[in-house]
């Protein structure tokens, strides 16, 4: 069974709203994908979609290769944590991961073990209502990994999380894909899934935007661009833009110089005698990358939303 | 594949998650329990309330004593009712619908194996209430001169047609259970679904109680879910009854089957 996800023309329609609009990707075995876009992008729909629990207007999705509707354990085909608050209050949260079990036909012995590698301890025990956001994660992540899935997707699973629980989730998610797994995992934030993410899927209003490689992505929106620091900021500026130099400041003591290489910065300021340290070709962060990558697509909508009114 | 995928056992793990589901929630032991204990209570407070006194000779009360031992379970339904829609709408209502349906993706697969789970807990603490009121009946009656010597033998399930209006009156519960089940997930919403089957079940006899005409007051009385369910309890004056024990139970059986159909078209169409 290959460990992909594919969709192909996926569209979806409520009402007057196009929540997914010909949305295609392939999500591959090995790396986590994420899968990013503002609120209301189709992010929840398109995933919905993904498992067969909204019907698609138009379009398909293959888990492995195959509907998600036709498969007979579909736990052990793809493991999902869609909404973790989708769990009854009164019930333990180990009876939870037993039905879920049963309905597989799964062994017992995987339920202790998800509630281990979950981290659920002893809270398993205890009736779901009155868990924490981040035990109701935890016991949402423990049913995705029920069966053993080779596809796992989650939605938004760091939102709401203390930075401890965002790190515990990111070196899950790092260590599934490095056992070969398909993972799948959206937010709302790109800064949510900085460094965590090896290929990157952007949707805005239902539409593609990017379909990248995380490196690629960054390589482009860093290219060029040299980084330094200095305590004379303001001399510095002078000189490099004079050299004809684009320089804009970046925290309280950095420079982020565009146009000349950095053996040229480095022999303008020496040059006019202007301290300075830590220069490097500056690397994009995640978040700027995405900056650069949605404005146009941002600006479309803006002229698009302005002309509708 | 090698056989473990076959459509029998696809069925059975969908009836083992949701008995799993049913039996893990703290309310359905208690709504089990108030069925039978309603029905027990009530039937016993109302046996208890009626007596030979008023009539000019004991065997001119002419009185269905089984029927009347057996009356608690027109409230104790209310819990049937209850957990009918519960198994259904409470999965709505916490969203554990769509982990449902992702665990289990054929959607009538679902609601069957609800169906299986929900018909069995009823059966049990049904055939419990409907035995504990015969019981309870059959001390009260006799103090209340409902004798063997009056012409009132002593209630017992083996007596035929008291076998047979005890038995149907476990098949009674369960149908409703199966009425309210097929509401919820038509309705999807709890509260809505069970307004909405108490009512079918209450309204009408109500407004058959209020109707002058006979020939109306009859029909309803034939085609009405409780009224016509409930004919199975009658062991006496069968030929005076608008519609026939079985026949009765029938129609009951058809507004259940009718309310899963709903249900499972709802479920197979709409979104989770
Ligand atoms: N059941 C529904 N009925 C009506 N509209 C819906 C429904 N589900 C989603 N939508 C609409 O479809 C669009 C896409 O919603 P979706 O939840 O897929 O976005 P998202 O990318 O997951 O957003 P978020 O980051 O807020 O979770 C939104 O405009 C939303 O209002
Ligand atoms: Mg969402």
């Amino acid at each position: 069974m290959e460990a992909t996800i594919e969709v192909r023309g996926l569209r979806k329609r409520f009402g007057s709203t196009v929540a997914v609009d010909d949305l295609s990707f392939t999500v591959g075995p090995g790396r986590v994908t994420g899968f990013v876009g503002p609120n209301g992008a189709g992010k929840s729909t398109t995933m919905r979609m993904i498992m067969g629990l909204d019907r698609p207007d138009a379009g398909a999705a293959l888990v492995g290769g195959r509907p998600y509707r036709s498969l007979r354990t579909p736990l052990c085909r793809l493991g999902a944590m869609l909404d973790a608050s989708a769990v009854h209050p009164a019930r333990r949260a180990r009876d939870h991961l037993r039905w879920l079990a049963h309905a597989n036909g799964l062994p017992a012995r995987r339920v202790d073990e998800v509630i281990e590698q979950a981290g659920l301890g002893s809270a398993a025990r205890r009736r779901a209502g009155g868990f924490s956001l981040g035990m109701r994660q935890r016991l949402g992540i423990a049913a995705a990994l029920l069966g053993d899935p080779p596809v796992l997707m989650f939605d938004e699973p760091v939102n709401g999380l203390d930075p401890e629980g965002i790190a515990w989730i990111r070196g899950l998610l790092r260590s599934l894909a490095a056992e070969g797994r398909a993972v799948l995992v959206s937010s709302h934030l790109m800064s949510e899934l900085e460094g965590g993410a090896d290929h990157l899927l952007v949707i805005g209003r239902g539409r593609l935007i990017a379909d990248t490689r995380v490196e690629d992505l960054l390589a482009a929106a860093s290219d060029g661009r040299v980084e330094l620091r200095t305590e004379r900021r303001r001399e510095a500026m002078t000189v490099l833009a004079r050299a004809g130099a684009t320089v804009t400041t970046s925290g309280s003591d950095a420079l982020i110089v565009t146009g000349p290489t950095a053996e040229r910065v480095i022999e303008l300021l020496t040059g006019e005698g202007v301290a300075f340290s830590g220069i490097s070709a500056h690397r994009a962060s995640l978040e700027e990358a995405y900056m650069e990558l949605t404005k146009d697509a941002l600006e479309f909508q803006a002229v698009a939303g302005g002309e509708a009114r | 594949m090698t056989g473990g995928t076959g459509p029998a056992l696809q069925a059975g793990r969908a009836v083992r998650a949701e008995w799993t589901k049913l039996r893990t929630l703290p309310s359905t032991a208690w709504l089990l329990l108030a069925l039978a204990a309603v029905t027990v209570a009530v039937g016993a407070a109302v046996t208890g309330a009626v007596d030979t006194s008023h009539c000019v000779t004991p065997a001119g009360c002419r009185e269905d004593t089984p029927k009347l031992a057996l009356s608690g379970v027109r409230l104790g339904q209310v819990a049937a009712v209850v957990l009918g829609v519960v198994a259904v709408g409470g999965e709505y209502a916490t969203g554990t619908i769509s982990v449902t349906l992702a665990a289990v993706p054929r959607r009538w697969a679902v609601l069957a194996a609800k169906a299986a789970v929900v018909a069995g807990a009823v059966a049990v603490a049904g055939t419990a209430g409907v035995l504990g009121s015969l019981a309870a009946g059959r001390g009260i009656l006799s103090g209340n001169g409902f004798t063997a010597a009056n012409g009132y033998p002593p209630l017992s399930p083996l007596d035929g047609p008291t076998a047979r209006a005890a038995a149907g009156t476990v098949l009674y519960l369960v149908l409703v259970a199966l009425l309210a089940l097929g509401a919820g997930t038509a309705l999807r919403d709890q509260a809505g679904a069970v307004t909405a089957v108490l009512g079918a079940l209450w309204l009408v006899p109500l407004v058959a109680g209020m109707v002058g005409d006979d020939a109306w007051r009859d029909r309803l009385d034939k085609y009405a879910p409780m009224s016509a369910g409930l004919a199975v309890q009658a062991t006496r004056e069968l030929d005076r009854l608008p519609i026939g024990p079985w026949a009765g139970l029938g129609v009951l059986a058809a507004y259940a089957a009718a309310a899963l159909l709903a249900g499972a078209a709802v479920l197979a169409a709409r979104d989770a």
